[in-house]
């Protein structure tokens, strides 16, 4: 052996070592998907030695690797010569792995981001393909907690407190994208508006901690009779708005007819006290005089003025 | 920022950045033909030099109301560095799941696939289109999923760019018969014009 092969030899030496100490999985697989390397990551983490799974089908082994999504990868890059890319959002792991901080480490599992690199031999065809493995599992992690901590955020912004319905802010939002929705296909949609009679009177016969339990009640009769596509708000102190989609002011007010018998039948029970409360209501359907979601608040505002002129306890249609 | 750096390109430069997008984009066409078995209308790649906050125009392909996804990765090598995005109108979606075969119901996570595959496809071949041309290697990083289902403004305002000038490579991708409609910019660093033009003159000068 000449002095130059002999150098060349401890390079690769070198090189083999530093691949197997790389903290990175590396696998090669043949064409029938057949296991060719495994690196001393893949067999720490596996613990499958490097005989144990040689000329052994990756699916066989690995029963987790969802085989018609690898290979529908796996076939692009033997077909099209061309590296694939899959991140932890598509699939959290490749292979399951544990944790690697056992102990510290939020997830159960390896989060995992998979390179898939053509091997070409002399002649231009694909015959093996490279399968890089990395460890992503603290960026996962603090991904999805992120996210978590934004959605909540999100909700928190939206809801009312007390009542759990959405607040003013986002459901004028709403109301404003109803309205642009409308004006823009023709389909026509109502808004309903009520307030709890003679509140002031609950709030001072039986004290405040009742007055929020009949707003709550009359937030849960509300939700009971939602339909699923309508949009409920808490408007102010005692007055709930109702984005009634795709529904007309005479279709409205059985809605309204309904709720208000409701909450009439439902007395508040609070600290041994009955409460008996009713609710006024004002529906206005949209139509072309409309200009703004404001102004068809105030539309429905004056049917429920006439409500409250005309005695209370009952819905009036804005005309 | 090095204000002294040469962030112009002349004319002849434009067309030659022209031509090598060109034959990127043609090699990236083809690979996706064959993958999906269609045929996919060549557009004429765009070429411009412009400010980072004009990002958006330069997505000439895609409206800005339109709800859109995107991913994007960076690239790097001999001195030339930048970023591959690809931006899919959400409206394409139906017909690129028929086209890749996928089966079961369209949710996000399906779409997800379809995005990356796809990504993995233009931006991979473009990028190797551009490298062979050039006589450089690039290495890429992981792809990172920019956004689904936002508009335009929040895919882009999201990402806080630091640069003030890019030489922005924009291909319209659309194949014939179906609707799907998705566009490939490539983005390259202001220190990486420099880089790039001086291999490009070694081709104007030939």
């Amino acid at each position: 052996m000449g002095t130059q092969s002999a150098e060349d030899f401890k390079e690769i030496h070198s090189l083999m070592g530093m691949l197997q100490n790389l903290d990175v999985g590396l696998v090669i697989l043949d064409r029938e998907y057949k296991i060719q390397l495994w690196n001393s990551f893949m067999e720490s983490h596996s613990g499958l030695m490097p005989y144990q799974v040689r000329d052994k089908s990756l699916f066989e082994m690995f029963s987790e690797i969802n085989e018609d999504w690898f290979r529908h990868k796996a076939e692009s890059v033997f077909l099209l010569n061309n590296r694939a890319f899959t991140t932890w959002e598509q699939r959290p792991y490749l292979f399951k792995f544990k944790n690697y901080r056992p102990i510290t480490g939020k997830a159960e599992f390896m989060y995992q981001n998979a390179t898939i690199i053509p091997l070409g031999s002399a002649d231009g065809r694909v015959e093996r393909i490279g399968l890089i493995i990395y460890d992503v599992t603290d960026v996962a992690v603090n991904r999805v907690e992120l996210k978590a901590a934004n959605d909540e955020l999100k909700r928190l912004s939206r809801t009312d407190r007390l009542t759990g319905l959405y607040n003013r802010g986002f459901w004028e939002e709403c109301l404003g994208r109803e309205f642009k929705r409308c004006k823009r296909t023709g389909s026509v949609s109502s808004m309903m508006i009520f307030d709890i009679d003679h509140f002031k009177k609950v709030n001072d016969e039986y004290g405040h901690p009742t007055g929020d339990e009949v707003i709550k009640a009359a937030a849960e009769a509300l939700n009971i009779s939602l339909r699923e596509t309508d949009v409920a708000g808490r408007y102010g102190g005692e007055e709930y708005v109702v984005i009634l989609v795709n529904t007309s002011a005479e279709q409205a007010m059985i809605y309204a007819e309904r709720l208000r018998k409701l909450i009439e039948q439902t007395p508040v029970s609070h600290l041994n006290q009955t409460v008996n409360y009713t609710v006024s209501l004002g529906i206005a359907e949209i139509n072309d005089d409309i200009a703004s979601h404001e102004e068809w608040i105030e539309y429905a505002d004056k049917a429920l003025y006439r409500s409250k002129e005309g005695g209370r306890n009952q819905a009036n249609v804005y005309s | 920022m090095n204000p002294t750096l040469n962030v112009t390109i002349t004319e002849d430069q434009r067309d030659c950045y022209q031509e090598i997008s060109n034959v990127a984009m043609g090699q990236a066409a083809d690979l996706l033909a064959r993958l999906l078995d269609v045929h996919v209308i060549l557009p004429i790649p765009v070429v411009n030099l412009l400010e980072v906050n004009e990002l958006r125009m330069a997505l000439s392909g895609i409206e800005s109301t339109d709800s859109v996804s995107g991913v994007c990765q960076g690239f790097i090598g001999n001195g030339i560095s930048g970023e591959a995005l690809l931006i899919f109108n959400d409206a394409s979606f139906g017909d690129i799941s028929k086209l890749l075969k996928y089966g079961g119901e369209l949710d996000n996570s399906l779409e997800l696939e379809l995005l990356m595959d796809v990504a993995n496809i233009l931006i991979g071949a473009c990028l190797r289109g551009i490298a062979e041309q050039l006589d450089v290697v690039f290495s890429q990083g992981h792809p990172i999923v920019l956004g689904q289902h936002v508009n335009l403004a929040e895919l882009i305002n999201a990402n806080n760019y630091r640069w003030t000038k890019t030489l922005a490579v924009e291909i319209n991708y659309k194949i014939e018969g179906f609707d799907i409609n998705c566009d490939l910019l490539l983005l390259f660093t202001e220190e990486a014009i420099e880089a790039l033009n001086t291999k490009i003159n070694f081709l104007l000068d030939d």
